[in-house]
This record gives structure tokens, sequence and C-alpha cells, in this order.
């Protein structure tokens, strides 16, 4: 789900209201002078081409007066009209209450690093590319670019709000409809601006209050053996240096966070889909499916990848 | 009408004999052209000449976007497909952008002023020939550089809007953006130079009798533009050159974050720049449209003076929306009321010249003609991207509109529906003006109609795909997206439109070389452009045209009144007062050089040589001192015997 | 083609005029409003960059020197002088006057241009530590185009009319020379205040 067009919140269906209002007046306005285009142009209602070319009758000129400044008025009422809409529609995006569930969201080349606030830092949930919200209520987000301009936009939530190195932006949006919703990053930011999507996870709140609970757990240490050497191959291959996944030592921010990496649903920023088959193409040869994107192909032995994606695939 | 500035002092039975004309025109002839052979083509100054290498050659960027554009489109035609990676796509759509804004759209906007204006107001030159060719090399330098860098795999990839810190030192190294801030730079120059051209020239040049209420409309819209380029141009040059360059080659900090400059600030005045171009391009197209209505209707168009003060009015105003494509920037709200507020506001003049015209058309006897036709083009398609236009000025909308390929729909119905349509429509009507050729009628229908059709199927359902989602940039998507289908119909619609573009191109090659010849006015139309030879010799007129109504060459009156006196040994124009257009003094003009070529190379190898090293900009001022002081040294030889008006006092002969 | 009926002879009209009513003079202004106005987006811009600072000059940059600059400043108001003198002898077609004031206007606005170097520096800091100083050395920096091009334009003038014949037309270009030169010294009055005085302000 990825469109205007299916609204999902009080603030994308305001501007959805305000769009069909638009076209329908705008396709009205077309057809109008369209259509009044094609008939004087092929009507002839001039004179003889033996008239005088310069001037037109006077009672000619006053009547064609008259039509043009009805036709000047009726501009001006119409956008005066669709400017008091409008601002209407502003007011109500405009309308957020004075706390509410926080988010920050930080655009890197080419992905989202996602923050749930707390006052309590160990509680804050650190994530990436997915964002869960609960339905029936307003969530801010706090906007953030760690390196070039980019921009946030879910279409079915609300309209977009650019990430500016040097400045916070704020976007404000209550999910009424539970479901998935996909958005991608709307400000051109370099070689992989096509492929840096999310996913607006929209839930019921008691759903969500126990994923973002369970967020906050480090996941369960491994021990089976395969998966030990998955870890070991994790903090020692070099995943470490950019990587952080909760309860280890790895604690990198560089790329996103891994620690409930499997609990979402797609890899590399919306590229491909989280499946084990997937994961072991990426991980092999990023460039590959993302050319340009930051994470380095590094040489793996069969052996070791084999027992990092299934190390990856237990951090539920 | 206002009764007559201008005293026809002669008597009636001063007559012209055609001996004298003749004579008179062979005189002229030797003075006015253009030298021959390689030297002489180029040292060549003749505004016409300037003009038709700037048309031309800006033709050719239009054909090179489109190609840019159609290789994009095929890229698009399906999700994942593989015929194009990031890197190529990113200088693919950046150049396209580059070209079609900087080297194509404004250059030939403004060469169609250069080549007209001094025509239509009865004129044997433009103010400052020389630099105007100065003007001319300088683009030239920079459509060469664009492509050879482009070619060596050094094309731009920012986009043509060039964000900071993106296109900054610590995330494009290397030296692609460097290339698009020069060629800006010399674009940049070459309209400087064009549009105090026309100033200079609509101020002071008009034949007699053309006062202020008498300038064509086409004139009236390039003076205005004239007037933007001027307060426009150099809000880009200072963010290009004096800002991004400076914090690429010597680490200033104009955008750096970390150091205390501001991102923002560039969008700001990117785009004090970028709103006014889209009416840089618009303006002179909509005069284009007066005209070819008036002449295919038979009827002057109904309200002058309302459309030169829309004119007037829109320039105002387009100064005064930039913010509108930074709506979805943390700035400031009740700021952006106030720009969706403006943005609406322009559409009342719009719309008032389009009623105009319409009512123009009523009150006349359309003939649909080829260039009437893409008159109604434009109305259909311009239309449609003034209803989109208006919609983004909503805040709300915009921030979901921005940066999708709705606006790419709707940037693209303004530009071709608003400027390309008029074009088109003007090359056909001025075409046997220019080349003494009348274009095939029945090939320009057929380019017509594949036209507007391939622009409707190209971007009509860009409306939908963008809402649909899908941002604008991006050089591949996801099946599951769904944007397949309506991408491909697009890319069937781009390649309507090159087919279409292709019948052009075949129709002007083949009636240029060998098309119906043109009469001196073809289509019995009322400018002066059309009381000359087709094509117009060196020296424009034989005499200079006075005029006595807004349609010279429809008043009734048997003979064309015309003002001797100008010297046929010399290149002498005739320079009237600001407003009413009396006659007020001789001006010699200069006559060919070579020295606007070699400045114009001189201060490339500056700024060219600016990417690379400061030692080049050095060097490259001390090479360009040469040509000035070549060029001034030239420009003060002996003239002869002059008449001085000494500024409070008498009229002297002095050498 | 219509028959030509001519109605007036302008023969008798000038072909050398001065000011307004000469196209050169019209090419001149056009290019002032030009660099005019890119002036003042700098100045502009400089000011917005403002907003981002505390202080302004940031912390640790000390405030621009004001000696030099005053001095400068001062050296720039008195070179209108011979400026006009040249002007005004160019509208007699006072060759010899010309000359002389063209010889003192070179000497007058020489210096400017080699004190502006130690005006630069008087900044009292650097293009590339903060963007306070890019602005800075970017307005001043481009306000020392201006006046190079011009003393530059001043010199060939002063050249030519010692070297070599000059057509009566040249008189007419001394006084646009003048004229810019007003408008070069005019422009660096709000940009000295705003960019030396302007920090001890605001």
């Amino acid at each position: 789900m990825h469109s205007f067009f299916d609204p999902a919140s009080p603030q994308a269906r305001a501007v959805a209201g305000l769009w069909w209002w638009m076209f329908g007046v705008g396709f009205v306005i077309w057809l109008g002078v369209a259509a009044l285009a094609v008939y004087v142009a092929n009507a002839g209602h001039g004179q003889r081409e033996s008239d005088d070319l310069m001037h037109v009758p006077p009672e000619t000129r006053r009547r064609i007066e008259r039509i043009v400044s009805a036709s000047v008025f009726a501009t001006v009422l119409v956008l005066a009209v669709f400017l008091v809409y409008d601002f209407s529609v502003g007011r109500l995006l405009a309308q957020h209450p004075q706390r509410a569930l926080t988010i920050d969201v930080v655009g890197h080349q080419w992905w989202w690093e996602v923050q749930y606030e707390d006052p309590n830092p160990s509680k804050r949930v650190g994530t990436a590319n997915e964002i869960h919200v609960p339905v029936g209520e307003t969530v801010q987000f706090k906007l953030r670019a760690a390196d070039v301009i980019h921009s946030f936009w879910a279409p079915n939530m609300n309209g977009k709000r650019d990430l500016i190195p040097g400045y916070v932006s704020t976007l404000w949006f209550k999910a009424d409809t539970a479901g998935v919703y996909r958005g991608q990053c709307a400000e051109f930011c370099g070689l992989q601006h096509a492929q840096m999507a999310f996913y607006i996870v929209a839930e019921p709140p008691v759903k969500f209050a126990a994923w973002l609970a369970a967020g906050s757990a480090p996941p369960e240490p491994p021990t089976d053996s395969t998966l030990l050497y998955g870890q070991r191959v994790f903090m020692s291959s070099g995943c470490a240096v950019c990587h952080a996944i909760g309860g280890t030592e790895a604690k990198a921010t560089v790329g996103p966070d891994l620690t409930h990496f499997k609990g979402r649903s797609s890899i590399a920023a919306g590229s491909l889909a989280n499946t084990r088959a997937n994961l072991t193409r990426w991980i092999q040869n990023p460039s590959a499916i993302k050319p340009g994107v930051r994470m380095p192909a590094l040489p793996f032995k069969p052996a070791e990848l084999n027992a990092l994606v299934s190390y990856l695939e237990t951090l539920k | 009408m206002t009764t007559l500035p201008v005293n026809e002092k002669l008597p009636a039975d001063v007559t012209l004999s055609p001996d004298e004309l003749l004579r008179e025109a062979m005189a002229l002839d030797t003075t006015w052209r253009d030298k021959p052979g390689v030297w002489g083509w180029l040292s060549a100054v003749d505004h016409k000449t300037t003009a038709k290498r700037y048309i031309i050659t800006a033709f050719l960027m239009f054909i090179a976007g489109g190609i840019e554009a159609a290789l994009m489109r095929l890229q698009l035609a399906r999700p994942e497909n593989n015929l194009i990676g990031p890197d190529r796509y990113n200088q693919l759509f950046t150049t396209h952008g580059t070209t079609m804004m900087f080297l194509f759209a404004v250059p030939i906007m403004t060469a169609m002023g250069l080549y007209f204006v001094p025509l239509m107001i009865g004129a044997r030159s433009i103010a400052f020939p020389r630099l105007n060719a100065f003007g001319f090399w300088n683009y030239f330098v920079g459509v060469v550089f664009l492509y050879v860098s482009l070619f060596a795999n050094t094309g731009p990839d920012t986009g043509w809007f060039a964000y900071v810190p993106l296109s900054g030192p610590a995330y494009s190294p290397g030296h692609r953006v460097d290339v698009w801030a020069q060629v800006v730079t010399f674009t940049e120059i070459a309209a400087l130079c064009g549009a105090v051209n026309i100033i200079a020239t609509v101020f002071k040049m008009r034949a007699p009798g053309m006062s202020l209420n008498r300038i064509p409309l086409f004139v009236w819209a390039q003076l205005v533009v004239a007037f933007m380029i001027v307060f426009a141009m150099p809000a880009v040059a200072t963010g290009s050159t004096l800002m991004l360059a400076t914090d690429r080659a010597v680490n200033m900090h104009w955008f750096n974050p970390a150091e205390g400059g501001d991102a923002l600030l560039w969008q700001h005045i990117f785009w004090f720049f970028g709103h006014p171009e889209v009416y840089i391009i618009f303006l002179p197209a909509v005069g284009m449209v007066t005209p070819i209505i008036e002449t295919f209707c038979r009827r002057q168009v109904f309200g002058y003076t309302a459309i030169v003060m829309a004119n007037i009015t829109t320039a105002f105003f387009a100064f005064g929306l930039w913010v509108h494509h930074m709506f979805a920037t943390p700035i400031p709200e009740l700021g952006q009321s106030l720009f969706t507020a403006a943005s609406m506001v322009i559409a009342i003049p719009t719309g008032l010249q389009i009623f105009c015209w319409i009512a123009t058309m009523w009150a006349g006897r359309p003939r649909l003609t080829v260039p009437m036709l893409f008159v109604l083009g434009f109305l259909f398609t311009f239309i449609n991207g003034g209803i989109t236009g208006v919609m983004l000025a909503s805040v709300a909308f915009d921030k979901q509109a921005h940066d999708t390929f709705f606006v790419v729909a709707h940037l693209h119905y303004v530009l071709i529906g608003g400027g390309l349509m008029p074009l088109f429509g003007a090359f056909y009507y001025w075409f046997p003006k220019i080349t003494g050729r009348l274009l095939k009628e029945s090939w320009g229908k057929l380019h017509f109609w594949l036209f507007l059709i391939g622009t409707n199927v190209t971007f009509f359902p860009m409306h939908v795909l963008g809402l649909n989602g899908m941002p604008r940039r991006i050089y591949t998507y996801l099946a599951p997206t769904g944007w397949g289908p309506l991408n491909l119909l697009a890319t069937a619609g781009a390649l309507t439109i090159a087919l279409s573009v292709l019948i052009f191109v075949v129709n002007a090659a083949k009636s240029w070389f060998g098309g119906e010849l043109a009469k001196e006015n073809p289509w019995e139309a009322a400018g002066l452009e059309w009381a000359t030879a087709s094509p117009p010799p060196p020296y424009n007129f034989i005499h200079t045209p006075l005029v006595r109504s807004r349609h010279p060459l429809w008043e009734p009156t048997v003979e064309l009144p015309v003002v001797v006196g100008l010297r046929s040994d010399r290149r002498e124009i005739l320079v009237t007062t600001t407003f009413d257009a009396r006659p007020d003094s001789r001006h010699n003009s200069p006559d060919g050089s070579i020295w606007p070529l070699y400045t114009a190379l001189s201060m490339g190898l500056v700024f060219i040589g600016s990417i690379f090293s400061p030692y080049f900009v050095l060097g490259g001022l001390g090479v360009s001192l040469v040509g000035l002081l070549g060029w001034a040294w030239q420009s003060t030889q002996p003239s002869g015997v002059e008449r001085v008006a000494l500024p409070d006092g008498p009229i002297v002969e002095r050498v | 083609m219509k028959p030509l009926r001519p109605v007036d002879d302008v023969s008798a009209l000038p072909t050398v005029t001065f000011g307004p009513r000469s196209l050169m003079w019209w090419g001149t202004l056009g290019f002032m409003t030009i660099e005019g106005w890119t002036t003042a987006l700098l100045v502009g811009s400089y000011l917005y960059l403002r907003q981002n600072y505390e202080a302004w000059p940031p912390l640790r940059t000390p405030y621009p020197s004001l000696l030099i600059p005053s001095i400068n400043l001062l050296l720039l108001l008195v070179s209108v002088v011979p400026s006009a003198m040249v002007a005004k002898a160019a509208k007699r077609l006072d060759e010899p006057a010309v000359k002389r004031w063209l010889l003192v206007m070179c000497a007058a606005t020489i210096p400017t241009l080699v004190l502006r170097w130690w005006e630069l520096w008087a900044l009292n800091t650097r293009w590339d530590t903060t963007a306070y100083g890019s602005a800075a050395w970017t307005i001043v920096g481009f306000h020392t185009s201006l006046l190079l091009l011009d003393i530059l334009d001043t010199i060939g003038l002063t050249l030519f009319f010692f070297i070599k014949k000059m057509p009566v037309k040249a008189f007419s270009d001394a006084t646009d020379n003048s004229f810019y030169w007003y408008f070069t010294v005019g422009v660096w009055i709000p940009v000295y205040l705003i960019v030396y005085v302007g920090p001890r302000i605001f």
C-alpha cells in the first residue's frame, strides 16, 4: 500500500478531500476553456476579411469586455474559495497534542535510522527502515539528516518533510486504519535515492505496546555452535564496525541497528524481501543489488557466510 | 489612438525613385554585411547572424536533452530494468534538466528576441552587437564544455538544482558538480549580455513614432523578461559561482552547517532565480502567441494594455513565489501561507491573457494554419499545467505531490505547453522571414498532432504515478509498487514526441534548402518585421519606418512612411527618445570583430581552469586582459567627422 | 511591398551624445544594476547567515579592524573628485584637461586597490574558518573585482588618450567611466558599514 489515494490517517484524508475538490473544479475549468477555444477557433464569428482589420465594432467590443471581465472575476472567486479551503486544511494539519509518542528518524545514504524516544535511555528502542505506530494515536516524528538532504514521505499517512543537515523538522500523523504502508525518500540524495524505502506498520495499540516492549529487550544469545560461530564471524569480520546488535559488544551506528533484524520485512531499505536466500545474496555482494551502497562485500568463506546468515536469522 | 509624437516635416511631394532605393540598398549592403571567409564568419556581429547561431545551437541542445529524456524513459519503461545504472542515470537527468533550462529554453527565447526585436521596432541592428556576439560565444563554450564532460563521464549528477550538501565538497568529490557550476556561469553571462542588449535596444532604438503604447506585444514580453533576467540571473550566479564553487574550490563554508553555514540558503538563492526562470521562458512564448493570433484571426488583439500590465504583474509576482518550492522544508508556516496566496494570485494575470486571446479569436475569423494549431495546443496543454500549478500552491497538497512524478507532469505541461508549443508555432510563423522559405503545412499538421498526442500520453499518466507514490529522480523501482504499466505508457508517449520532432527537423531541413519561396509578408501580418525582404538584408530596412499605430502594415495608407538621412557609408543607427520615440541622435554601430570570440574563449579558460587550479584563473585573466585591450583599441579607432551634442550647448562638428 | 514615402530627415541629428542620450550609458547602467544587485544578494546572504550565530562575529573571532578600511573609504570618496573633473572636462571636449584629470584619477584610484589587500586581512578572519569569514571575504572580494575592473578601464582609457588619436566619442566613454566609478564607490559605502562596522552593532 503506497498511495495518496488510500488515506489511512485523518491528515492524509483531509488532503485527499482537498485534492478531489481541486480536481473536480480544475477539470470543469479546463474543459470549459478548452471547449470555448475550440468553438471560437472554428466558428468564425468575426466579420468578413474585407472589414477594417484594426477596429472591432463598439457593441461587439463592449460585449467582449463584459465577458472577459466576468471571466476574470470568476477566476478570482474560485481562487478565493480555494484559498479558504486550503487554509482550513492547513489548520487541521497543524493541530497536534502537546505530548505524544515521539519517534526520531535520521536519514542516511541510503537508509532510515529509527529511535523511539523514552525518558529512560535504556528503554529507547532502535530499529531501521520499518516504523511501527499505534492505530488511533497521534505520533510525532523528529526528522534529521546525517549526511545530505532526504525527504520522509508516506503518502497514506501525511505529506512529506525534508530532513536537512543542521535542522530538525517535525511531522505528525495519526494512523486510523491498521496496515502496512510503504514510504520512500522523496528528495534526491545520491546514487541509491531510488532504493531508500521504509514501511509504516500501523497496528492496534496493544500489539504495538507489546512490540515496543520486546524491542527494548536484547535478543536471546545464541547457544547452538553454528550460531555462536556466526556471531563470532559477525564480531570479527567487520560487520560490527558498522552495525549494532543489542546485548552484544556490537554498538556501531554507521549502518542499521540489527538487534531485531529478523522482525523487519525487508533488507536494505525496502530493496529485498527479508528471506534467507535474499540475505545471503545481499551479504555476498551488496553492490550488485544497490550499486554504490556503503556496505562492502566482505570475503566470507561459504561456511562463515552460512553461519553468519543463520545467526542473523535468529535476531527476532 | 494618441496623436503623432513625430513631426512629419518633409513635403508630400518628396519621393524616392526606384533607382535611388537600389543605390541606397547596395551601399547599405556593402557597409553592413559581415566580411566573407572564415575570419569574417568568426568576427560576425550582425544580430541576425548571432541569433541564428543561438537558435540552431539551442535547438541542437533541445535534441540532446530530448535524447537524454528518451533514454531515461526507456530505463523506466519497466520495473527493475537494467538498461542504465544509477551513476549514468543521475548524469542523464541532471544533464537533461540543465540542458533544457539553461542551454535550450532560456537561450532560444532570448535568441528569438535578439533576432526579431530590432526588426519589429524598425531598427537597423541591436544596441551592442559585439557584446551580443560575446554572449553567444560564452554560451557556446558552456555547451561544448557540458557535453565534452558528459562524454568523458564527468557529467554533473546532482540534479539541475544541485542541492547542497549533496553537491558540496564532502558528498560530491571530483569535478562533476564543478562542471555544472561553470556551465551555469557561462549561460548567466550570455543571458545577461542578451538582456542588457534588449533593454537598451527597446528603450533607445525604436522606430520614430513607436511610443511605449505602440510597442508590439512580443517586444514588450522580451523587455519585461530582460528585466527579469537582470534580477534573477545574478542570484544563481551568486549561488553557483560565488558560493558553491568557492565552497568546493577554496573550502569556504557558505553551506556547511558545521561551521555556521546553511543548506537552506542555497535553496532560497536557487529558487529566487529558479521560479522567475519559468516566467523567463513563459513570457516570451506568450509574446509569440499574440502576433500569431492577430495575424491568423485578422484582428488586433483584444486588451493590449491589459496584456502589457499582465506581463509586468507576472514579472513582479514571479519574484515572490520562490518559497513554494520549499514547502517541505522546516520554514515558518506563516511565511508559507503568504507564498500560497502569491502563487494563486499569479494565476489571475495569466488567466486574463488567455481570456483576451480567446476574445480576439471570437472577434475574428481564425484560419487554422499550423501556427494557430500550436496556439490551440498551447491553450489545452498549458491550462492543464496552470491548474495543477494552482493546486501545488496549496501547502497541504504540495507536501504530498512535491518531488513526485506529479510535479514532473506539472512542470512539463507548463514548459511544453507554455513554452514549446508557442515556440513551434513561432517557428512555422517566422521561418519564412528567417530563411525566405515556407515550411510545408501538411508535414506541420502531422508534427502538431503527433506532438500533442505524444505530450499528453507521456505526461498525463505521471500525475497518477506521482500520487501513487513514485518520487522523482529514481533510476529504478520494484515491481510490487505497481508503477510499471503507466510508466510503459509514458515511454510510448515519449517516443511519439521524438517521432514528431524528427518530422519537424526533416521538414525544416527540406524547406530551408528547397521549400516554396516566401514573399516579404506571406501571412499579411501587421508587424514591421514583415516590412522588409525575407530573409532580411544585413541592414534590416533601406529606410527606417515611421510608426503611426500598433499595426503599421495594417494602416489603410498606400505608402509606408519612412525616415531618411541615416548615412549608408558607415553603420549608422537611429537613436530615439525612451518614451515617445522621437528621433534624437545617430549612433555609429560597430562592425565585425574577432575580439568577442577571443574574449569569450579566454574567459572560458578562467572559468574552466578555476576548477583545476587558481593559477589558471590568474593566467586566464592575463589572457583576457589582452582581449579587453584589443577590443577597446578597436572601439576607439578614428571615425571621421562627428556632430557632437554637448550636454549644455550647441551641436559642434569635430574629428 | 508598400512603396516608401519619406516623411522626415534625420541627417541633422548629432552622432555623439552624452549621458542618457547615448546607448553606452544605458549599457553601463544595465551592468551596474546587475553588479549592484549581486552585491545586495551577497549582503542579504551575509545577514541570513547571521541568524545561525549567537554572536557576530562568532566566538573567538575578533572584530574587523577599522583603521585601514576607514582610510580606504576616505580615499575612495576623495577619488570621486578627479573622476568628476574628468567627466566635466570631457563634456567640454577639452582634451588636455581630460588627460590631466585622468592621470590624477589613476593616482587616486590605484592606491585603493593596493590598500584593498590589507583591507581583506583587516577582516581578521580567514575565508575557510567559519561561514562568517566566507561571507565577509566573498562580499569584499566581489567588490574588489568591480574595483579592479573599473581601475583597469581607467588605466586603459588614460593610456589610449596619451598614445593614440582618440575619436571624439571617447569623450563620451570617459564620462561613462566616471559614472561607473561613482557606482563602485557608492556601492562600497553600505558594504563597509555592514561588513566592517556592522559586527560591532549587531
